[in-house]
């Protein structure tokens, strides 16, 4: 580190007589320094991100099973689970999951953040109302559902009289639960990240709008959603990449009872519970590459349209 | 500085913390080279946190051993995480534990990874003053690995108001619980029906008391009975849709069906002892003047069969304080003091046959149906591969009863994959 802070401090300022000791200072600095400087956030993530990842797929290509491990075995962990009926029922509830409550969210973030983007008097109340679920522990979310729906003590059952309705206990209403659970939880953020988004907008760019004739349909959908595109994809993604790897909800709820096994329960049956390790990873690596291509394409989508902003 | 070798730079950069990443994992150190004979005891609960059982069990122990006294590192309330908790610890040879808190079915696991010193030279003590059903799920491979600690089994909790006798058959049970039911307005059985390990308990309950059986006696040959369990799978699964199961059956855990009971919604429900002293302590519950126990029923009508549970404490392979730790252990299982503040002070089944013999707490609902129900309790085999075995009968059985899959197949699904662990 003083290396480096002192060549930083000889590079600005050109040191007269001692011209060898210049032209090393200029060629180091701009790529060099960079590289020196990003190298311990990189050896950062490599050590927090990048280890579990390889360690993972390393696993995954060994016969390991309740902590005895008994060699290599190839992709044998890969063909199993390709092969496996509860790989591909969690894949599907999981896939379903992510597109019902993204979706979902996206529209009542959407209006949320609409609503807290007015100037109206109660703003900063209706604001902090509308962010209480997102400030709550999934799993205590999860938990209060859990109670809200189940039979006992059944709230849900009693506010709208439907006697024993059991919500969690039975196909396709264990799944809504869950996703409507979420869509709760979780919908605030979206509403949080859209309105960055819609403050970031000038206000001269209705003005005009206005002077034009706009209508208000015309205006947020001429004005709003095209500006709003950036965030939308950020959010869109953060909230994809989220659910995909949904775990704690579902757990909690229903224990992935009626085909509510997520891909990330299934890997910590099998990391975790029964243990079998090697088969488990090779779970979590074909979730992780599920995950890596869903966000890879809306990076993609982001990079082009930051870049086509830019050259607006 | 060129950009490959730049690249090469931080290649090697970040295969060099790789490598030298396990190195500097922590080994799990307990406070054995500050206090020199202190113990550590890892276990789990409720009782395990201050002012518990187990709590007040390590105090008298630290008391009578000022040489060598023993703390508690309270693990989870859930099993599973506690097994995951010391799974950690032993797989990385760490010494911070000597004494394990093992639930009954772990103890082929832990056996076979070479988790626990063996316990043969003591076994004569614990032998003679422990009850044979906790002995045998303490034992693995003929040895025994662990020393008992405390007995759980499953009651029939029943409503005195609502029924006379409590039924012996699960047909009869589940016949006065629609009829009852019905008249009430309340739900019949509540049980733990959710899909967990608990319903892997309950149906086995079912099963056996049918007269099934999972292994042969040292667990070589698989000697499940598939018409049986296609028979007691399609019975619960008519039990659900005739009303005889209580509404949020296949939802409910320990807690949800003693709530359930305990406000007065339900005529039976099957639960572990504690819920007999919560009901009673309870003002505000509709039937704490109300209920009673009995024995779980079965299809023959002849005795009664409850699933085992409970804890045994092991001493751990790398323990540096094994000989007071194997002390103890067999201390808490034999010690007459130890056990009977099991009983008395906590709704903890103790292993000590003595106490069961005790004539103070002969008068004692709950100890007195345990001395019944006990010596037919049956351990679920503590085979390494049990939470395999579970998991796959709570995919397989779950499903069929809720009428989302056959029972024939999810019988036959269970019979193949035990076949498949004892290959």
């Amino acid at each position: 580190m003083t290396e480096v802070s002192e060549e930083t401090s000889t590079s600005p300022a050109p040191a007269p007589g001692r011209s060898r000791g210049r032209r090393r200072g200029s060629g180091l600095s701009e790529v060099a320094l960079a590289r020196v400087f990003v190298t311990p956030a990189i050896l950062l993530m490599a050590l927090v991100a990048l280890f579990p990842v390889v360690y993972a797929a390393v696993l995954s290509m060994q016969d390991y099973t309740r902590r005895t491990h008994q060699g290599f075995a190839g992709f044998d962990n890969y063909v199993q689970a390709l092969g496996d009926g509860r790989f591909w029922d969690s894949l599907v509830f999981t896939f379903v999951f992510t597109v019902t409550s993204v979706a979902f969210e996206f529209v009542i973030g959407l209006g949320f953040a609409l609503l807290m983007n007015q100037a109206f008097r109660g703003r900063g109340i209706t604001r902090a109302a509308i962010l209480v679920p997102w400030v709550i522990p999934t799993v205590i979310a999860a938990q209060m559902w859990f109670f809200m729906f189940n039979v006992t003590p059944g709230f849900i059952n009693t506010v709208f009289g439907l006697g024993n309705f059991n919500w969690l206990g039975q196909g396709g209403w264990a799944a809504f639960a869950v996703v409507f659970a979420d869509v709760w939880k979780t919908s605030p953020f979206v509403a949080l990240l859209l309105l960055a988004g819609l403050q970031t907008i000038p206000g001269e760019l209705y003005e005009s709008a206005r002077v034009d004739g706009a209508s208000m349909f015309q205006r947020f959908w001429l004005v709003t959603l095209p500006l709003l595109k950036p965030a939308i994809l950020v959010a869109l993604l953060f909230r994809t990449v989220e659910a995909l790897r949904v775990y704690d909800l579902p757990q909690v709820m229903t224990g992935g009872a009626f085909g509510t096994e997520s891909l990330s329960i299934l890997v910590q049956q099998y990391v975790v519970q029964t243990p079998d390790p090697g088969y488990g990873a090779a779970l979590s690596t074909l979730t992780f590459i599920l995950v890596l291509g869903v966000g890879m394409i809306f990076v993609k989508m982001l990079g082009k349209e930051l870049v086509l902003g830019g050259e607006q | 500085m060129t950009t490959p070798r730049g690249r090469v730079g931080v290649a090697l950069a970040a295969a060099f913390s790789l490598t030298i990443l396990p190195a500097c994992t922590p080994s799990g150190d307990g406070g054995d080279e500050e206090g020199g004979g202190e113990l550590t005891w890892a276990i789990g609960g409720a009782e395990a946190n201050p002012g518990g059982i187990h709590q007040r069990i390590a105090e008298l122990w630290s008391e009578q051993n000022p040489d060598t006294p023993i703390t508690i590192e309270v693990l989870p309330e859930e099993a599973d995480q506690q097994r995951e908790q010391q799974a950690l610890e032993l797989q990385a040879e760490g010494s911070g534990f000597d004494v394990l808190g093992v639930d009954v079915i772990w103890t082929g696991e832990y056996s076979e990874n070479e988790w626990l010193e063996s316990l043969e030279d003591v076994r004569g003590d614990i032998e003679e003053a422990v009850l044979p059903g906790p002995l045998e799920s303490a034992t693995w491979g003929g040895e025994l690995w662990a020393a008992p600690y405390n007995s759980n089994a499953g009651f029939l909790y029943y409503r005195t108001d609502l029924v006379d006798e409590p039924p012996t058959t699960w047909e009869e049970l589940c016949e006065v619980a629609t009829r009852v039911g019905e008249e009430e307005g309340i739900g019949g059985l509540v049980a733990q029906g959710a899909r967990y390990e608990g319903f892997v308990v309950n149906w086995l309950e079912y099963y056996w008391s049918d007269g099934g059986e999972l292994f042969n006696e040292d667990q070589t040959a698989v000697e499940f009975d598939t018409e049986t369990a296609t028979e007691v799978t399609e019975w619960l699964r008519q039990a659900q849709e005739d009303g005889c199961l209580a509404p949020g059956f296949n939802t409910a855990r320990e807690e949800e069906a003693r709530n359930e009971f305990q406000s007065g919604n339900a005529v039976f429900m099957r639960n572990w002892p504690y819920a007999y002293g919560l009901i009673q302590d309870d003002d505000q519950s509709p039937v704490r003047e109300d209920f009673d126990i009995a024995p779980l029923p079965t299809f023959s009508g002849e005795g009664t069969i409850s699933a085992l549970g409970g804890f045994n404490n092991g001493v751990s392979a790398f323990s540096d304080n094994k000989e007071a730790a194997k002390e103890f252990v067999v201390w808490a299982a034999t010690n007459e003091e130890v056990q009977k503040m099991l009983a008395t002070e906590a709704s903890v089944p103790p292993v000590a046959a003595s106490v069961y013999e005790d004539q103070e707490l002969a008068d004692d609902p709950v100890m007195s149906l345990l001395g019944e129900v006990l010596p037919d309790a049956r351990p679920r085999p503590p085979a390494p591969s049990w939470n395999e075995i579970s998991v796959e009968m709570q995919r397989a059985l779950f499903p069929a009863y809720n009428g989302e899959a056959e029972p024939q197949q999810a019988s036959q699904q269970v019979a193949d994959f035990l076949q498949s662990t004892i290959e």
